[in-house]
């Protein structure tokens, strides 16, 4: 898939400008807090309908405004699509597919795929569960929209289920066993569509990582991915999950009554990533641990690819810097033209000639931005328009 | 910027759902320019709804006497009762008169994020209301959200020991194609897939 122009209008420090995109690598160049992040969130805005950064529409829409629009065309071999999200300061975000509202968000998502790989991702070996679990989400969005929904509604009855434990708190009452019992169904029956779809996610990607892993540690190590559910069956039965669910729920429900929220579920999952046998978290060098997620990245792009039957993009934020020139060598190599790629930085001095030459470098200013260095990069028997044709 | 009985009407009419600033002010200068009678008929309409229309004493539904209509209708199957969230459920339901037996209103959905217990519906009623009249069956008609759904496995399990307990299906739309249908709709169809009669 290849994304020909972004528009932006009153979104976060923009007020109204277009880009197109022109080669199969756009570099962003500009000085910190001038807008470079801002056009990825775009871009991951149309393809998630989330940004990283937050969760309030008001803090996407361009200060003193109240509403704020995200544009896109996009070609897919299927076609070419206009995909549109409108965000307001107060009220309910609009989608918009070929110039006709959709009723439901979901008709937005999974048509523009993405992977992001930014210098928090860095983390996400060394950071909290929380930061891998909204990693795996991420990618399951993007292969399985509908998870999109069952995500929703597992949080929806979570929110339930922790609102019925904190009103007895506060009246220093138990929860009625009858309705407690109630939303603990709920919670099962959502929560193992979370876990069965999660785990599956986890052991298509699996092999695909240590593929990369291999590869960029020079075979030297062994890479394991293994899923940490909370809830744990021995087998994939409905039953067995079902009985395994009631009897943790069952565990842990006077330490529930005690801290008056939900301490069961796929809410409190983790991914543990081992090395050589050894948990990288603890024990991984911060190079090994950046091998890691380059592997996991490289591993996105390829199964994003082989289950949409289309090339993800790839948006690099701020990241090439982070790496080495043997990883970032690495990166680039596997992108090559395969994948439409968008490259935020503050200086070009960290790339490759040969590689600046194909790539279309636009310079953002506060919220302005500009193509006019294009010219000089682009040699002149180089169109404009030959490396998108390679997508 | 309004004089102030004006303002008074605007931010009156405002506070209607589904109304804005914009349709209060259109409302407000329209309801102006109309004769006094049609103006006095308005409020007397207003006045008179809100104190005579209450809830039917057996069903919930909304009517002005202490019994509904549909209640008391000896054409209606007694031995059919249709549970439903609120009034609305009940109008449109009447609408495709396809439905000939009675009615019992919930008044809403288990909540406890918007502080509603079993409690507060009137889900007591009717429990009672089955134990009495001892219908041949109860069908749940309430959407599939989670509180929809919470709500159906609650009454649906308390009404069980009383009489045959059913739900309405949900799948696709009459005269819908397949391939626009969404894919929860789908998945939801095919959960609910039955034997071709």
């Amino acid at each position: 898939m290849y994304l020909k122009s972004l528009s932006l209008r009153q979104f976060r420090n923009y007020d109204q400008q277009c880009l197109h995109l022109s080669a199969a690598k756009t570099i962003i160049v500009g000085d910190n807090a001038q807008g470079k992040t801002n056009l990825l969130e775009a871009v991951e805005l149309l393809s998630t309908l989330q940004s990283h950064r937050t969760n309030r529409d008001g803090d996407l829409v361009l200060n003193g405004e109240t509403t704020g629009q995200i544009h896109g065309i996009l070609e897919r071999q299927m076609g070419t699509m206009e995909l549109g999200l409108t965000l307001r300061r107060n009220g309910r975000r609009t989608v918009i597919l070929n110039g006709q509202t959709q009723r439901r968000y979901l008709d937005l998502l999974g048509l523009l795929n993405t992977v992001r790989f930014s210098s928090t991702d860095l983390e996400l070996v060394r950071g909290g569960p929380e930061q891998r679990r909204q990693w795996l989400d991420r990618l399951l969005t993007q292969l399985e929209p509908l998870y999109a929904h069952i995500w929703q509604q597992y949080q929806q009855v979570l929110r339930q289920r922790n609102a019925l434990l904190k009103s007895h708190h506060a009246n220093s009452t138990r929860p009625s066993q009858e309705e407690l019992a109630l939303w603990d169904a709920q919670l099962t029956a959502t929560g193992i569509r979370v876990i069965r779809r999660r785990s599956r996610a986890l052991a298509r990607l699996s092999p695909l990582a240590i593929a990369w892993h291999q590869l960029i540690s020079g075979c030297r190590e062994t890479l394991e991915i293994r899923y940490l559910p909370n809830v744990k069956s021995e087998t994939d039965h409905l039953e067995a999950w079902q009985q395994a669910f009631l009897v943790k729920i069952e565990e842990r429900m006077m330490a529930e009554y005690h801290q008056h929220t939900s301490l069961v579920g796929p809410h409190r999952d983790d991914i543990e990533f081992t090395i050589n046998n050894t948990p990288a978290r603890q024990y991984g060098s911060q190079g090994q641990q950046r091998t890691l997620v380059l592997a996991l990245k490289l591993a996105e792009l390829e199964l994003i690819e082989q289950i949409v039957r289309d090339s993800p993009l790839l948006l690099l934020d701020d990241v090439l810097a982070e790496l080495d020139l043997k990883r970032q060598n690495q990166l680039l190599e596997a992108i090559q033209d395969r994948f439409q790629t968008l490259i935020t930085t503050t200086h070009l001095g960290a790339f490759d000639a040969h590689w600046l030459r194909h790539s279309q470098v636009v310079t953002v200013e506060s919220g302005r931005i500009m193509t006019d260095q294009q010219p000089l990069i682009l040699t002149p028997n180089q169109p404009h328009h030959s490396n998108a044709t390679k997508i | 910027m309004y004089t102030l009985p004006l303002a008074r009407l605007i931010e009156q009419l405002q506070r209607l759902p589904g109304v804005g600033p914009k349709t209060a002010q259109r409302l407000a200068l329209y309801i102006l320019q109309r004769p006094d009678t049609e103006i006095q008929a308005l409020a007397q309409a207003l006045m008179d709804a809100k104190e005579k229309v209450g809830q039917c004493s057996v069903c919930f539904h909304l009517t002005a006497d202490p019994i509904c209509e549909i209640c008391l209708d000896p054409t209606r199957d007694r031995h059919l009762i249709c549970l439903v969230i609120d009034s609305r459920d009940v109008i449109a339901l009447e609408k495709t008169r396809e439905y000939r037996g009675l009615y019992h209103v919930l008044g809403g959905l288990i909540s406890p994020m918007d502080g509603i217990s079993p409690e507060q519906l009137n889900i007591q009623p009717l429990i009672q209301r089955v134990h009495r009249e001892r219908p041949e069956e109860v069908i749940l008609a309430i959407s599939p959200s989670v509180e929809g759904e919470t709500t159906t496995l609650y009454v649906g399990h308390l009404l069980k020991a009383f009489t045959r307990v059913t739900r309405i299906a949900f799948g696709l739309p009459m005269g819908g194609d397949l391939e626009y249908a969404d894919e929860i709709t789908l998945a939801r169809a095919l959960e609910g897939r039955r034997e071709l009669d």
